[in-house]
């Protein structure tokens, strides 16, 4: 009698992957709290939509992802840009609206997108990611590349008619998919305990046939080790899953929301719930890096977000020769 | 004897949100349990307790759905239906969403006069309750991921049992049963396990579970059953120590292909693997045994709960004053002696 067992892959981090871990998740912050800032001065066209407490969910999942891999995001884009390998001054100009952008300033917050990481783009249709995904996903399996698509989408998504026909349309056809609803508690300023009947997201994969599970979206251990399980998986010819992850997003749905409809939970989340700091806590408590070490990142961090800016400010904007440009495609 | 208690009778009632919902339903298959059949269990709990005329029911409150539910039954209760005890909702001042929220919840309950907590959960729940309950008198129901403390009843029974217990229909030492409990000490933390303490090679506590032998190295246990389910059954297959005894079990794991005992072993719901055991002895109560690392995860009944790395090993310890848990074929054998649920009518109608 013999039995395979799946990893516990959190305990085989190194002390490099521990660090490339916290740059992702730091460099997501620093780039989110430097947009809030910066929005402010009226410099940034459009909406923004800050993804800062939400780290731990974008950088958990990507770090088990690569080449052959593709992420649908949502109008919440930034951490999953970043975590799947957007350059990040590209980023910055594209929010700028600027020719550097990484669509040539064309799309902006929303619209972030680089098919060449396998990042299908930031979406300001709620619940268009999970049908993208299953395209990727169904080619995958086709082509026989072992990648796999993940879905990233809230819980405002997760009452959408296209996310629940994609769970479905994933299980019938057993894709490699891996959908990943991030409840920050809010759709817009609709509480997620109200809006969402079943209450737990995760609670409704059970109807499709797939797995379900609920992880502590603060921790970024916790957010590793399920979704390594739910991607190798995938790759291994098991089938979708659905991964609920739990947490606050630091600032409001939009940049400029009063945030009416919510009380102090974001400064206890901050103070006692941290991604970044459970994180530093736990690395260095463990001896696995150093204090010094996760120093050196914030700093290096630092002047990349402040390099990023200054670029985009001083970037052109597109021209009117632009506007018919990268009007249609062809894949 | 039926609707004979005193109005002012209490149960508490603490239901878990989250449990039933961690990455095992992903890597074994482990069974989903619904929000919906967590508040349907409240509910039968609650037909049960009114029909022994037990007055009031304090449930617990969450942002999981359970008790929002509860509350939408009692609402809409009809007239026509049995009656149900008044049910009173136990807020706390802001809900962590942790484990914290189950401590207070059955603290207050207490506070407030509950004779009986009936708790809803797996193991971990149970544990969490148990440490908040006292001398109070603890049913634990299973609807969590592993089960092995919470047996699994109907909920109709088991709160006909709470309600005996509560109305002093059925005494307290014929109606439970003093569990042993191990105490984990690490650092400045202690914890306390129900079932099994284990010491994992993992660096980080994670999403909790445990699913992989490999990692496993010291296993403690306070009662190991031959057709129990989680770690404690490697035990249960290789020493088995039933819970009414004193005693408990202390293994040392290691890789199969180095163990004198490879035991195949259902170590949570879908699992059966196996698990080399080097030794296994008897862990006697009151028996402090330092463990084999300073830095490592201790895991308590299945799951992965301290990351320690103090400059001192952990200890634990078995002691048998746990908490005093209801015996639900004891109480409603006792009914049955008893009478306690059988009307006897003198001038019965006779059958056309």
């Amino acid at each position: 009698m013999t039995g395979t067992l799946p990893t516990q892959a959190t305990g085989e981090l190194s002390a490099e992957s521990l660090l490339d871990a916290y740059r992702t998740m730091r460099t997501i912050r620093m780039f989110e709290e430097r947009v809030h800032d910066e929005f402010a001065t009226g410099e940034i066209p459009g909406f923004v939509h800050l993804y800062a407490g939400e780290e731990a969910s974008a950088t958990g999942v990507c770090s088990h992802l690569d080449d052959r891999d593709a992420i649908a995001s949502t109008h919440r884009g930034h951490g999953h840009c970043i975590a799947k390998g957007v350059d990040v001054k590209a980023m910055m100009a594209e929010i700028y609206g600027k020719r550097t952008g990484s669509c040539q300033g064309k799309g902006g917050s929303m619209h972030i997108a680089d098919l060449s990481k396998g990042m299908l783009g930031a979406n300001g249709i709620v619940g268009g990611g999970p049908p993208l995904i299953c395209g990727t996903a169904l080619a995958a399996k086709q082509q026989g590349t072992g990648g796999v698509g993940v879905a990233f989408f809230g819980d405002g998504a997760s009452n959408q008619g296209t996310t629940l026909e994609s769970l479905n349309l994933a299980s019938v056809w057993n894709l490699p998919a891996i959908f990943v609803a991030e409840n920050n508690g809010y759709a817009e300023a609709t509480a997620s305990t109200w809006s969402v009947a079943s209450d737990n997201i995760a609670d409704r994969a059970a109807g499709f046939g797939m797995p379900g599970v609920i992880v502590d979206g603060f921790d970024f251990f916790a957010v590793h080790e399920a979704a390594g399980e739910a991607i190798t998986r995938a790759r291994e010819g098991g089938g979708p899953t659905l991964i609920e992850v739990k947490f606050t997003r630091y600032f409001g749905h939009f940049e400029g929301d009063q945030q009416t409809y919510r009380a102090d939970e974001v400064a206890n989340a901050r103070e006692n719930l941290d991604c970044l700091k459970r994180f530093r806590e736990r690395v260095t408590g463990g001896g696995e890096v150093t204090d010094e070490a996760l120093d050196t990142v914030d700093s290096e961090v630092a002047a990349l977000i402040d390099a990023a800016v200054a670029e985009a400010k001083d970037a052109p904007k597109p021209s009117q020769a632009d506007l018919e440009t990268d009007v249609y495609v062809s894949y | 004897m039926l609707a004979s208690a005193d109005p002012a009778t209490t149960v508490g009632i603490v239901a878990n949100p989250a449990s039933g919902r961690d990455i095992r339903r992903l890597v074994a298959q482990a069974s989903v349990f619904p929000t919906a059949e967590k508040a349907n269990m409240v509910q039968r709990i609650c037909g049960a307790l009114g029909v022994l005329g037990i007055g009031r029911v304090l449930m617990s409150t969450d942002l999981g759905g359970i008790s929002a539910a509860v509350l939408r039954a009692v609402r809409t209760r009809r007239d026509s239906e049995a009656p149900w005890p008044e049910v009173e909702f136990c807020e706390l001042d802001r809900l962590t969403e942790s484990a914290a929220d189950t401590t207070h919840m059955v603290r207050r309950m207490i506070d407030a006069g509950a004779r009986v907590i009936i708790c809803l959960g797996g193991d971990g729940t149970a544990r969490v309750a148990a440490a908040a309950c006292g001398d109070t008198p603890l049913l634990p129901l299973s609807t969590g991921t592993n089960n092995a403390f919470p047996r699994l009843r109907e909920a109709t029974v088991a709160g006909l049992a709470a309600g005996l217990v509560a109305a002093r229909a059925v005494d307290v030492p014929t109606a439970t049963r003093r569990a042993s409990m191990l105490e984990v000490h690490a650092g400045e933390r202690t914890e306390f396990a129900l079932v099994d303490v284990c010491v994992c090679t993992a660096r980080y506590v994670g999403s909790r579970a445990l699913w992989d032998p490999a990692t496993l190295t010291e296993l403690y246990c306070t009662f190991a059953e031959p057709d129990g389910i989680g770690l404690s059954s490697v035990p249960g297959q290789l020493c088995p120590s039933p819970r009414e005894k004193p005693d408990g079990v202390a293994l040392r794991l290691g890789p199969p292909d180095r163990a004198r005992h490879v035991v195949h072993a259902p170590i949570a719901p879908g699992l059966v693997v196996p698990v080399g055991v080097l030794d296994c002895r008897p862990l006697r109560p009151g028996e402090r045994v330092e463990l084999g690392t300073t830095h490592g995860v201790l895991a308590v009944d299945g799951e992965r709960e301290l990351e320690h790395r103090g400059a001192h090993p952990a200890t634990v310890c078995l002691r048998p004053d746990g908490p005093r848990c209801i015996d639900v074929s004891a109480v409603l054998r006792a009914a049955a002696h008893q009478g306690l649920l059988t009307d006897i009518q003198l001038n019965p109608t006779e059958a056309a």
